[in-house]
């Protein structure tokens, strides 16, 4: 590969990394120690997660009858978070496969997590199908095994069969494109590792990874292969999925549109939930200089792309409703009597999340500007949950009998598992942002001289001066300015009096409760050694304190420290 | 013989003083075992092949073995035969024919028995007239294993004895035989003639004896006219088959009127013959079944519907003084025409008014209707209002020294009863469950069932039937005869006596057996009908002074799922469906739309789709029912509310079943119309109804198909049915010549088509109830068919027209637009009914079979479309991509499941399972099978019998209840049968043609005879 890149483009690296620095960036939150943040969001996951287990438990324990399910509308959040989860899914083959073919550079910083995305939605997705099915215990009869009771087999005409073969070797398939990636970067990993533990693990799971040229060779060949294999797939999951919307007889359900539209729709919102993932881990793992502007504008363009393909198929389905005057297609999912019947919300939440607002793209500074991008994410992960929710039950509400009309509304069970899976998707997404390199470094190496933005500049003139490479920064808390803690001691001291500790002898502080071992540190540092200063201390001065020790705000208040000094003085 | 050989051990025993000998005979073995040499060393042991692994294997295994060999297998109760039954074949069904009577409905019905449990009824097809089954009587044989039966006689509550009981009660007898105080027999209509005559034996011995027949809703003003013009206390019997023209003014004649039964006839009436039909001209306030099955419906408040008759009445015999109504122009053109049909016509009312029913038989006189049959009258309903009045009068005066009720709830039904019972010394209940009479009277005698029972039924003159039972009293229950006879110091059982009744007064040397067997006898009568003279220009002027109308007027009126409340304990019946409003578990107040508005009140859908309704006060005459739930009713006369009675009751059912507000206290004066105001309270009553949306949706001619009976007549076929048209290659082609798929030959064996006549079928809902109890359909409660999880296999829907056509549409130019649609939705305020049964329409393209994925729902070589339940894994998807929702999903364990406190949660309960249909489990999708097990069943007796199966052999459970037979079940590739040639009918459709389903189940289209002239 060359190093010379035409010098409007973007760089994709930026903050003048060096190979070193690009190791030591990706290795940073495996080696290092988890922030409070992350265990923040790891307990919520983690606490979303169980509640969804448990809701399932209880599903698979009682009945499906614990959902809002009913004899009419026989699938509606299950089947909705299942299409939702899929259509997720399928950016990150999407950015490996297809952009790996089309030699797309940017794919580097990103593929990584997006596949990893798309590993843990398929997760989330395959769950679906399995719960939903009322003899869960039975759900091996989908697959075509052999059995005692010979010719019974499953059904090939069955959309849910083509669904089993597909989702199973979609997961396949990206599991082991996405293992593959991970090799090199596993060694890398295996290489700097210090604790004998940790080395064993990821000796393990880099199968052997010797950085040999001919280790570098197959990993190539392999991964050409697999991205041939995954190309089509990104195709087929999806029109796989919709066909068991499309083969069937139900109106709005019945429609020729449904798999090229599903495909642009999946991809569409996988982009979306990319987008929402790396631009917080962007910040969160200090990867800013590997998931760039770029990368962000390069998605949301493929996001306006989708998002219009979607909108194109909404108009037509629309215009079909409304052109042939039909009594079924009226109550098809897009339809005037979508839009004005009961479920007109949920109508009116697809069109506005996923037709209007991604059109804000584009402007070229809001698809540049990544808490604007953030936002939008979030819209298209809404609207095209609703999508899936919309084409399920508004259709199955109005079937062709008007006898049989019903509507549906979930139970605490269908959003405890919903959200249940949201956990368990997050809970894996956080395990893997901690456990595994999650940029793919050997590949980013391989562009850093082209790509890189100091040596695009050093390219384009040669003659700069080089920058001071910068340490790497460090995924700890930054230490306060000092300057500012030192003119509010001052302050304090100024009011409450100073302490010679050479000529006076302190007081034990910790006889005042309230103040421990460490608080008495604290105040001996700021210079507070004796009762007589502690009882002059008034709202004032407390808050000065609390301001200075960032701890336990309040506490010094609370426990009347002044009070309790004072007669500790006498 | 003893043996002297001995038996040498070893040779050692040959030496006497052996060392070894002596040692065996203390110790087992000769040398000591070297338990040391392998436990005391350690080393050896160590090096021993044995590990440690190998130890905790051992242990591993015998823990989990022990373990398991712990675990107990579930205990299955089932008890062999130790000597079998002659007549009981495991597996094969018994039939008895027997008859029910139990004051409200009254059926020559067949018994399936299986393994000696009554598990279904059947009408009898022996009986020319009543051998009809209702839901009702369907459903009664639920009402056998009714967990809330009495078991035993009881005292004040407490169990006692029977030998206690007849101590007590022959001491009681006697005493009041000494002081001869009024004994009073209080008994429901049950035209039994041994009954009777057990009485009258009573009476002869006692002196003071009283019997007195109610019937709950009474039918005591026809009663009183027949009387009066006839001089017998019966009610007139209709041939509506015979008519031409049928005028009905608040007659509910295909559902409860005059104990009901008529549907038989008037549906024959309702088919095109030689381009004839029936006209039907309704007049009513509330919608009723029979309303809806009219071809010209006339709403009116009840206090017209006497105005109505007058006019009639004045109109044919020429009589002026007509008042006007506010439907004078119908009245003339009915008029018209029941001068023009002369003697094929028939006007019947459903005012409870002597007067109003003596004009009504004078019309029919007339015109000498040959619809009417005054000469063999039916005995099914015998109460009078006015000995109940004077009966009341004399208990709250305590001139009533005991009171013996039997198969009536006057507590429950009649209004002040309950009080003027505590004033009785001696009251007892011969009732089956502790209902509000039994629970307050001084002693409640357990009786059995009608299927536990000995009997006879005289239902019309000249038609005799035989009760028999078809099995050992499941309690300690005795029959109410039986314990007469007791009382009266005979010695002969109540079998015997009814075959000595008969033998001598109505058998008339025929055989007794055959009759038993039969069920039915019947006994032509020469008796000449004697004519009174009756003045009835009195009875209309009396009727006119009669008529007080009001701003509000509430009709009383008996559901054909309840009817007098008596089964209120029966979980299928208050699952069933109201055929009107499709609503179950409840009654509620009827109500306009236009007063609903008027008054503030409003029924709306919550999110999951279902119904609520706002609630009211009702007042009439002082008497107030809270919170009463509000139906808006299309078709409901403004100015008119109706309400339902036989709900709400408290004693003798299950917590869950007590439901609905009781509406006897409204029943004043044994009138069914009363003035009545209405107040809005707050709060909201939740409903639970089985459909949401009441129109077609413009949808007529792909769901349901109508015409009149001119274009009929006239018009070509493809202009009142045509065939629905799919585009292929740019063409219009029929649906039927386009396919996907190859078609295999389906011309060989049997082939399974189901005919569904919409002319005739008149939405009673018997067949759903037969479905029920043929496929073990489990009962699901109030809550789950709120949320649309009903189990019926069979739905009835109905559709009201609304007042948005397309011509409208086109016309004001919103056709095809939102707004059209959105008018579309509303009923009519005046609407027509369609009724459409709708099963599993087992499609030979079946869309439910290609999405399976594991092929669990299949398509069966005689056209059923198949359920494999083992298979099923419960994906759903099949019941999504069926087009007309036929698909049940088992959304919880349905049976000995707690949160489903039904017949299949308690062993009683359970006996009334088919034994040839599973009980399906959690999980599993289930529907309509064409009854397979039943199909199977004769193609195998067939077989084994060397014939060909026979028409009219294959039945399903549905087309045997239709009484109309409007579903007609047979092989279509049997050239001979009934449903090949309905097949070739012109007015054979299919449901949703236009899908290309191909379904073997196809339906008659609708012909209303519009023709007003």
């Amino acid at each position: 590969m060359g190093h010379y890149e035409a010098p409007i483009r973007e760089p994709i690296i930026v903050g003048d990394k060096t190979w070193h620095d690009v190791t030591v960036d990706v290795a940073a939150p495996v080696e290092g120690k988890a922030n409070k943040s992350w265990w923040i969001a790891f307990i919520i996951a983690l606490t979303a997660m169980l509640w969804g287990f448990g809701a399932i438990a209880y599903t698979i324990g009682t009945g499906i009858g614990v959902w809002g399910l009913n004899n009419k509308i026989n699938w509606a959040w299950d089947i909705t978070n299942f299409v939702w989860w899929v259509g997720i899914g399928h950016a990150g083959t999407l950015i490996s496969a297809v952009l790996l073919l089309f030699r797309q550079k940017w794919r580097m910083g990103i593929n990584r997590s997006a596949e990893a995305m798309t590993i843990f939605a398929v997760f989330q997705a395959g769950l679906f199908p399995l719960i939903h099915m009322g003899r869960i215990w039975n759900g091996f009869y989908t697959l075509p095994i052999p059995n005692q009771l010979g010719s019974l087999w499953v059904n090939f005409n069955s959309p849910l069969l083509w669904d089993v073969f597909a989702i199973s070797t979609y997961l396949t398939v990206s599991v082991v494109f996405w293992w593959t990636g991970l090799l090199p970067d596993f060694a890398m990993i295996r290489d700097r590792a210090t604790k004998p533990f940790q080395k064993k693990i990821y000796s393990l799971v880099s199968f052997g990874w010797s950085g040999r040229a001919k280790d570098w060779e197959r990993f190539e060949e392999v991964s050409l292969v697999l991205a041939g294999l995954a190309t089509p797939l990104v195709l087929s999951v999806h029109t796989i999925v919709s066909f068991d919307f499309a083969t069937s007889v139900i109106p709005g359900w019945h429609s020729t549109v449904y798999p090229p539209y599903f495909v642009a729709g999946a991809v569409f919102s996988g982009f979306a939930m990319v987008q929402t993932l790396l631009l917080i881990m962007r910040k969160v793992s200090n990867l800013e200089g590997y998931i760039t502007r770029v990368h962000i504008e390069n998605m949301n363009k493929v996001i306006l792309v989708t998002g219009g393909i979607v909108t194109v198929a909404y108009l037509s389905e629309f215009f079909v409703a409304w052109y042939t005057g039909s009594s079924y297609e009226d109550f098809t999912y897009l339809s005037w009597g979508a839009a004005t019947g009961p479920y007109w919300w949920a109508f009116w939440a697809l069109i506005i999340c996923n037709a209007v607002i991604p059109q804000l793209l584009w402007v070229k500074k809001i698809r540049t500007n990544y808490t604007w991008t953030f936002i939008i994410a979030i819209f298209i992960n809404i609207g095209m949950w609703f999508e899936r929710f919309d084409i399920i039950v508004i259709n199955l509400s109005r079937g062709h009998l008007p006898s049989t009309w019903t509507q549906f509304s979930p139970t605490f069970v269908d959003i405890g598992i919903f959200l249940g899976t949201l956990g368990f998707f997050f809970v894996l997404f956080l395990l893997y942002a901690r456990a595994f390199p999650v940029i793919a470094q050997a590949e980013v190496k391989s562009i850093l001289k082209s790509s890189g933005d100091n040596y695009k500049r050093e390219r384009d003139n040669p003659n700069a001066v080089k920058p001071i490479p910068t340490e790497p920064k460090k995924i700890v808390k930054e230490a306060k300015s000092d300057v500012q803690a030192d003119d509010r001691a001052n302050s304090l001291l100024e009011s409450i009096g100073t302490f010679d500790i050479k000529t006076q002898q302190p007081d034990d502080l910790k006889k005042v409760k309230g103040i421990g071992p460490v608080m008495e540190k604290t105040l001996n540092q700021i210079g507070i050694y004796s009762f007589d200063q502690v009882s002059k201390m008034t709202k004032k001065e407390y808050d000065l304190l609390d301001s200075i020790t960032d701890s336990f705000p309040g506490r010094a208040q609370r426990d009347d420290w002044a009070g309790q000094a004072n007669k500790l003085k006498s | 013989m003893a043996s002297n050989k001995k038996y040498w051990k070893s040779v050692e025993e040959l030496n006497e003083d052996s060392s070894i000998v002596a040692k065996l005979r203390q110790n087992e073995f000769v040398e000591d075992l070297p338990t040391d040499e392998f436990l005391g060393d350690k080393e050896t042991l160590e090096s021993s092949s044995t590990s440690r692994r190998d130890f905790l294997k051992y242990v591993g295994f015998t823990t989990a073995a022990a373990s398991l060999a712990a675990c107990e297998g579930p205990v299955v109760k089932s008890i062999p035969y130790v000597v079998k039954p002659d007549d009981v074949t495991p597996g094969i069904a018994d039939y008895y024919a027997t008859s029910m009577a139990n004051g409200e409905d009254f059926a020559n019905i067949l018994v399936k028995v299986r393994e000696g449990r009554p598990i279904k009824i059947e009408p009898n097809k022996l009986a020319k007239t009543n051998g009809s089954t209702n839901a009702r009587v369907q459903a009664s044989v639920l009402s056998l294993y009714d967990n809330n039966r009495l078991k035993g006689p009881k005292a004040k509550g407490e169990a006692i004895s029977w030998n206690t009981f007849d101590k007590e009660l022959t001491a009681e007898l006697s005493k009041l035989k000494a002081s001869g105080e009024a004994i009073v027999f209080l008994t429901g209509t049950h035209a039994s003639p041994s009954t009777q005559k057990i009485i009258q034996d009573f009476t002869a011995l006692y002196g003071n004896v009283d019997h007195i027949t109610y019937d709950a809703v009474s039918e005591s003003g026809a009663l009183d006219a027949f009387e009066a013009m006839y001089g017998e206390r019966a009610l007139p019997d209709y041939d509506f088959s015979k008519a031409d023209v049928i005028v009905s003014i608040g007659a509910d004649f295909l559902a409860d009127w005059q104990g009901g039964g008529f549907e038989v006839g008037y549906a024959k009436g309702r088919v095109p013959n030689h381009g004839k039909m029936s006209r039907h001209v309704q007049f009513e306030s509330n919608m009723t079944l029979t309303g809806g099955n009219s071809d010209k419906r006339y709403m009116v408040k009840p206090s017209e519907q006497a105005q109505i008759l007058l006019n009639i009445y004045n109109a044919l015999t020429g009589n002026g003084g007509a008042k006007t109504t506010s439907v004078d122009a119908g009245i003339q053109k009915v008029v018209k025409q029941l001068k023009a049909a002369g003697s094929k016509a028939v006007v019947v009312t459903g005012l409870q008014d002597k007067n109003a029913q003596l004009i009504t038989l004078a019309i029919n006189k007339a015109i000498q209707s040959e619809v009417v049959n005054v000469s063999s009258p039916r005995y099914i309903r015998s109460g009078d209002d006015a000995k109940i009045s004077q009966l009341l009068a004399s208990m709250k005066a305590g001139k009533v020294g005991a009171l013996f009720m039997y198969d009536t709830n006057p507590a429950y039904t009649l209004s002040g009863f309950a009080e003027a019972l505590e004033k009785v010394k001696l009251s007892v209940a011969f009732a089956m469950t502790e209902d509000e009479t039994a629970s307050m009277s001084k002693y409640a005698a357990a009786i059995p069932h009608y299927l536990e029972s000995w009997g006879d039924v005289n239902i019309q003159k000249g038609q005799f039937g035989l009760v028999q039972p078809t099995i050992k009293p499941l309690f300690d229950t005795r029959q109410f005869q039986d314990t007469i006879l007791k009382w009266i110091g005979s010695s002969q059982s109540y079998y015997d006596y009814v075959k000595a009744n008969w033998n001598t007064s109505v058998l008339k040397g025929t055989s007794w057996n055959q009759a038993l067997h039969d069920g039915v006898h019947m006994n032509t009568s020469t008796e000449e009908l004697t004519v009174n003279e009756v003045n009835i220009d009195s009875a209309a002027a009396a009727l006119v002074s009669s008529i007080k109308g009001s701003d509000l007027e509430l009709s009383l009126y008996t559901k054909v799922s309840l009817g007098f409340g008596q089964m209120a304990n029966n979980p299928w019946l208050q699952e069933l469906p109201d055929p009107i409003t499709r609503t179950t578990w409840d009654n509620y107040l009827l109500i306009s739309r236009v007063d609903a508005e008027a008054k503030g009140l409003t029924n709306w859908t919550v999110a999951n789709g279902a119904l609520n309704g706002d609630k009211v006060n009702v007042t009439v005459n002082g008497v107030t029912v809270k919170d009463v739930p509000v139906y808006i009713q299309p078709g409901q006369a403004p100015g008119s509310v109706g309400l339902a009675l036989g709900y709400g009751r408290v004693k003798g059912v299950n917590a869950n079943m007590k439901v609905g507000v009781d509406a006897y206290p409204f029943y004043q004066n044994f009138n069914t119309h009363q003035p009545v105001s209405i107040e809005k309270v707050g709060g909201v009553h939740e409903f639970a109804c089985v459909q949401l949306q009441h129109t077609i949706m413009g949808r007529e001619n792909e769901i349901t198909k109508e015409t009149t009976l001119a274009d009929f007549v006239s018009k070509p076929k493809e202009e009142w049915n045509a065939k629905a048209h799919v585009s292929q290659d740019h063409q219009l082609v029929e649906i039927d010549n386009v396919d996907l798929w190859e078609k295999f030959d389906d011309t060989i064996g049997t082939k399974f088509n189901m005919s569904i006549d919409l002319a005739t079928c008149t939405g009673c809902a018997a067949c759903v109830i037969a479905c029920h109890a043929e496929n073990n359909v489990p009962v699901v409660g109030k809550h789950e068919i709120r949320v649309s999880r009903d189990m019926h296999w069979l739905r009835i829907d109905r559709y009201y027209s609304s007042d948005m056509t397309v011509e409208k549409g086109k016309e004001e130019g919103i056709y095809g637009s939102k707004g059209f649609f959105e008018a579309q939705e509303d009923p009519s305020d005046d609407p027509e009914v369609t009724f459409q049964p709708v099963m599993c329409q087992h499609c030979d393209h079946a869309p439910c079979e290609t999405v399976c994925p594991v092929a669990a729902t299949s398509h069966g070589r005689q056209g059923q479309n198949q359920m494999a339940y083992n298979r099923c894994i419960g994906t759903r998807y099949c019941a999504n991509n069926c087009p007309y929702k036929v698909r049940r999903f088992n959304w919880f364990k349905y049976f000995d499941n707690n949160e489903f406190d039904f017949n299949l949660n308690n062993d009683l309960g359970r006996m009334v399972l088919n034994p040839d249909v599973v009980v399906r489990s959690r999980g599993v999708m289930e529907k309509c099978s064409l009854c397979i097990q039943m199909t199977q069943a004769t193609i195998l007796k067939a077989k084994k019998e060397g014939r060909p199966v026979k028409d009219g052999e294959f039945e399903t459970a549905c087309a045997n209840a239709c009484s109309t037979g409007a579903i007609v079940f047979g092989d279509v590739n049997d050239n001979e049968s009934k449903v090949a040639h309905i097949k070739e009918d012109d007015r054979t459709f299919h449901l949703l043609e236009f899908v290309g389903t191909k379904p073997n189940v196809f339906y008659q289209l609708d012909v209303r005879n519009t023709n007003e002239a």
